[in-house]
């Protein structure tokens, strides 16, 4: 038997004890190794979340309208505070309310986050103090006008898009948040370091819009002096460019405060004698009228299925140019009666009228226009004079786009280019014709008709001394809100105007909502007038000076090279009639005033002036390329019409299939335009 | 006599190695700690560049600027028939 001595169990008990120690050590090391370095990382590293730097929103110059900034939320944790005197001091000093100061020098509260969102170097001082905790938070900076607001949306705290383009675009401007996994160290606070991971974020997209800040600013602040002069319940301008769809300008103001959104792209109105045009249009299109073909207007009074129908001018009879001129009602009624309701329908239809134009907003309106099978005996004469139809003042601008570029009509375009951080281009805007809707010849005769509305029709009150300027006004009743008939004594006036009327440049729509002022030629034609005579002076509105060339120069005794226009000039010098110059100085001879009370004189440049500064003039419209005919196989009929139609061909239905099936077949090459037949029985 | 010094030189070894890592790790942190505030403190004037290039926009921005230059100074938007537009100078050609 083994005699085991005293020392022998000790030391036994020992290496009992050590074997069992490294057991345990080998089984923590070995055996839970993914444990208990989870709970060493939980204990040692931070993992957070780095906000991505939300895209940057531009005008077509390139100037910031909408930017993100970081700024930092504050906590105090009372507890913790060393000196409470020192920290309500320092919060007093950027504005914290007085409330949130004595809660957070509270030591019986353990933590009081702070309102607001403060600039780092606001808080320099805070920050340094114990017991002061902040956290970086990305900001959206708004736009500065009411009006861009409402255009380009809002984000709101969550980071979440709302509305307008923010929204449209969000996954282009959101960007993807980094992380970030820092490690504890001690009372210094959380460090980044080299040996963990750090995914950046990536800065979301910039979007740069087709919209041009000045004629923006031009527009909302005419937009606005209108509303306020002639008492209206709101109103809308669009600007755009009509040889690319470009829109330059929106503007959307309404009287009632709650009221919002970009109400040019939301809200259909009955566009009136606006309308006409394109009435007249398919009438010379389709050879069932000449300009000078002249019908009896019946001194104003016309009775057509137990209807009166008035105008304003009255005549006994009018030519189809001075129906235009005046818009007459009762010739143009007449004169639509040469349009069967297919055609009627088709022309009002294919100028865009009844279908989105697909612009990124998140809730534009497609207006409404009923097909013949729904219209009363009434409609064709309501169509002609512009009611029974509702239109967004950005349909109705489109399509006197096409009237302005040579007939086509375009698709709008707000988005000229999207790039990523580093500068690389992902998206840029081409012009993109949806059809033709007129020939060139008929497109200069309707430029020809319009021109004479301003210069002796109805929209005087929109002539320019200089420059020529086309459009047409209208004045339509105001629905009721329960959508029962009309409001009475309540209206709708507009204007839509092509500037320069031989070339246009421009486009402008401007609609009042119910102006105290009267008829679309007296209220929304002059604030045509007052956002182009602050274009033409403005160095940034978008204008382009060479196509504007009118006859030679009468006087200019500038020095040669000073460049573009003065965009205001002293009341003085505006009562002296004297012409300013580019460099804003008097250039009309003779008219220096030395000093004492201003004489008055004779403007001495009445006449248009000319210019060169060296720009190729625009080229004129490119033909449409022929395109092929998209596979709407399996779509709705209704999905296959719209499809067929943004591709730009006529859409004929004819029955008998099952399924959407297009004669000619998906792939064909077809002139733009061109004719395409549907089948389909669903 | 030999293993004790073996013993004192490894010991002393340890000792020179620890400080080293200890230094090391200090050095590191406070760069770490340099390498945070410089960060905190460029996102700042980031925020602040971004406030400020804002507030010069608006002030400078025609809807702002307008109504200060006709209420200010009494200036108005000429009629298009008081506007000249000057030719600019065509660059010439450099003289050999």
């Amino acid at each position: 038997m083994i005699k085991i001595s005293r020392l022998g169990l000790i030391h036994g008990a020992f290496v009992l004890f050590a074997v069992t120690l490294v057991g345990r050590a080998a089984y923590v090391q070995l055996g839970q190794t993914a444990r208990w370095r989870q709970a060493a990382q939980q204990q040692q590293l931070v993992d957070r979340e780095l906000p991505a730097m939300r895209g940057a929103i531009l005008d077509a110059a390139g100037t910031v309208l909408v930017d993100s900034r970081e700024l930092v939320r504050l906590a105090i944790a009372p507890p913790e505070v060393r000196d409470r005197a020192v920290l309500a001091d320092a919060l007093r000093r950027v504005a914290v309310p007085a409330e949130f100061v004595r809660r957070a020098t509270d030591p019986a509260r353990k933590w009081v986050e702070l309102p607001g969102r403060y600039l780092s170097t606001d808080v320099t001082a805070l920050l340094a103090m114990r017991g002061v905790h902040a956290t970086s938070v990305i900001e959206r900076v708004p736009p500065a006008t009411a009006g861009l607001r409402s255009l380009l949306g809002t984000v709101n705290r969550d980071d979440e898009a709302v509305g307008g383009v923010e929204a449209s675009l969000d996954a282009v401007l959101r960007g993807r948040p980094g992380r970030s996994v820092l490690v504890r160290a001690g009372r210094v606070g959380p460090l980044s370091s080299p040996e963990e991971r750090f995914d950046p974020p990536v800065p979301g997209h910039s979007v740069t819009l087709t919209l041009h800040q000045g004629l923006q600013d031009i527009a909302e602040r005419a937009l606005a002096d209108a509303i306020g002069s002639m008492r209206a319940r709101g109103g809308d301008i669009v600007v755009l460019d009509p040889h690319s769809g470009a829109i330059r300008a929106l503007a959307s103001r309404r009287a009632d405060p709650t009221a919002s959104g970009a109400t040019a792209l939301t809200e259909p109105y009955e566009p009136g004698s606006t309308l006409k045009p394109f009435v007249a249009a398919a009438l010379l299109e389709l050879g069932r009228v000449t300009v000078d073909e002249t019908i009896p207007t019946f001194n104003g009074k016309f009775t057509l299925n137990g209807r009166t129908i008035a105008d304003v001018h009255a005549a006994p009879r009018m030519t189809f140019a001075e129906v235009i001129q005046y818009s007459s009602n009762v010739g143009i009624v007449q004169f639509a009666q040469r349009l069967t309701p297919r055609e009627q329908y088709a022309v009002l239809r294919d100028a865009g009228f009844g279908m989105v134009t697909g612009i990124p907003y998140p809730t534009e309106s497609s207006g409404r226009l009923r097909p013949p099978a729904e219209w009363s005996l009434q409609s064709p004469a309501s169509l002609a004079m512009g009611y029974e139809v509702a239109v967004t003042p950005l349909q109705l601008a489109l399509a006197y786009g096409a009237i302005a570029n040579g007939g086509e009509l375009l698709e709008p375009a707000l988005v000229q280019e999207v790039r990523t951080a580093a500068g690389r281009v992902t998206y840029r805007a081409g012009r993109r014709a949806v059809r033709r809707l007129m020939s060139p010849a008929t497109a200069r005769t309707m430029r020809g008709l319009l021109r004479d509305v301003v210069t002796g029709g109805t929209a005087t009150a929109a002539d320019l001394a200089v420059y020529s300027l086309g459009g047409k006004s209208g004045t339509a009743r105001r629905t009721r809100d329960d959508g029962r008939g009309y409001e009475t004594g309540a209206y709708t006036a507009s204007f839509v105007g092509l500037f320069p009327a031989d070339n246009p440049q421009l486009v402008i729509l401007v609609k009042l909502d119910d102006p105290k002022a009267g008829y679309g030629g007296l209220t929304a034609a002059p604030v045509t007038k007052a956002v182009l005579t602050a274009a033409i002076a403005a160095r940034d509105a978008a204008l382009d000076p060479s196509t504007l060339a009118g006859p030679p120069v009468r006087a200019n005794t500038a020095a040669p090279g000073s460049a573009v226009a003065s965009e205001m000039v002293p009341d003085s010098s505006r009562r002296a009639g004297r012409a300013v110059a580019s460099d804003g100085a008097s250039s009309a001879p003779g008219a220096a005033v030395e000093g004492g009370p201003l004489r008055l004189e004779e403007p001495p440049l009445r006449g248009p002036v000319a210019f060169d500064l060296g720009v190729e003039r625009r080229s004129t419209v490119d033909s449409l390329p022929p395109r092929a005919v998209p596979d709407v196989t399996g779509m709705t009929t209704r999905a296959a019409v719209r499809v067929l139609h943004r591709a730009g061909f006529h859409v004929v239905l004819t029955g008998g299939a099952a399924g959407a099936v297009t004669v000619p077949t998906a792939g064909t090459v077809l002139p733009a335009g061109a004719t395409v037949r549907l089948s389909s029985l669903r | 006599m030999r293993g004790r010094s073996i013993l004192l030189l490894a010991l002393l070894g340890f000792l020179v190695v620890a400080t080293g890592v200890i230094w090391r790790r200090g050095v590191g942190l406070a760069q770490a700690r340099e390498l945070r505030t410089l960060r905190q403190q460029r996102a700042a004037l980031t925020a602040t560049q971004a406030a400020l290039e804002g507030a010069i926009r608006d002030a400078s921005s025609r809807a702002r600027l307008a109504r200060t230059v006709e209420s200010a100074l009494g200036m108005r938007v000429p009629p298009d028939s008081l506007v000249i537009r000057l030719p600019r100078a065509r660059p010439t050609p450099p003289s050999p």
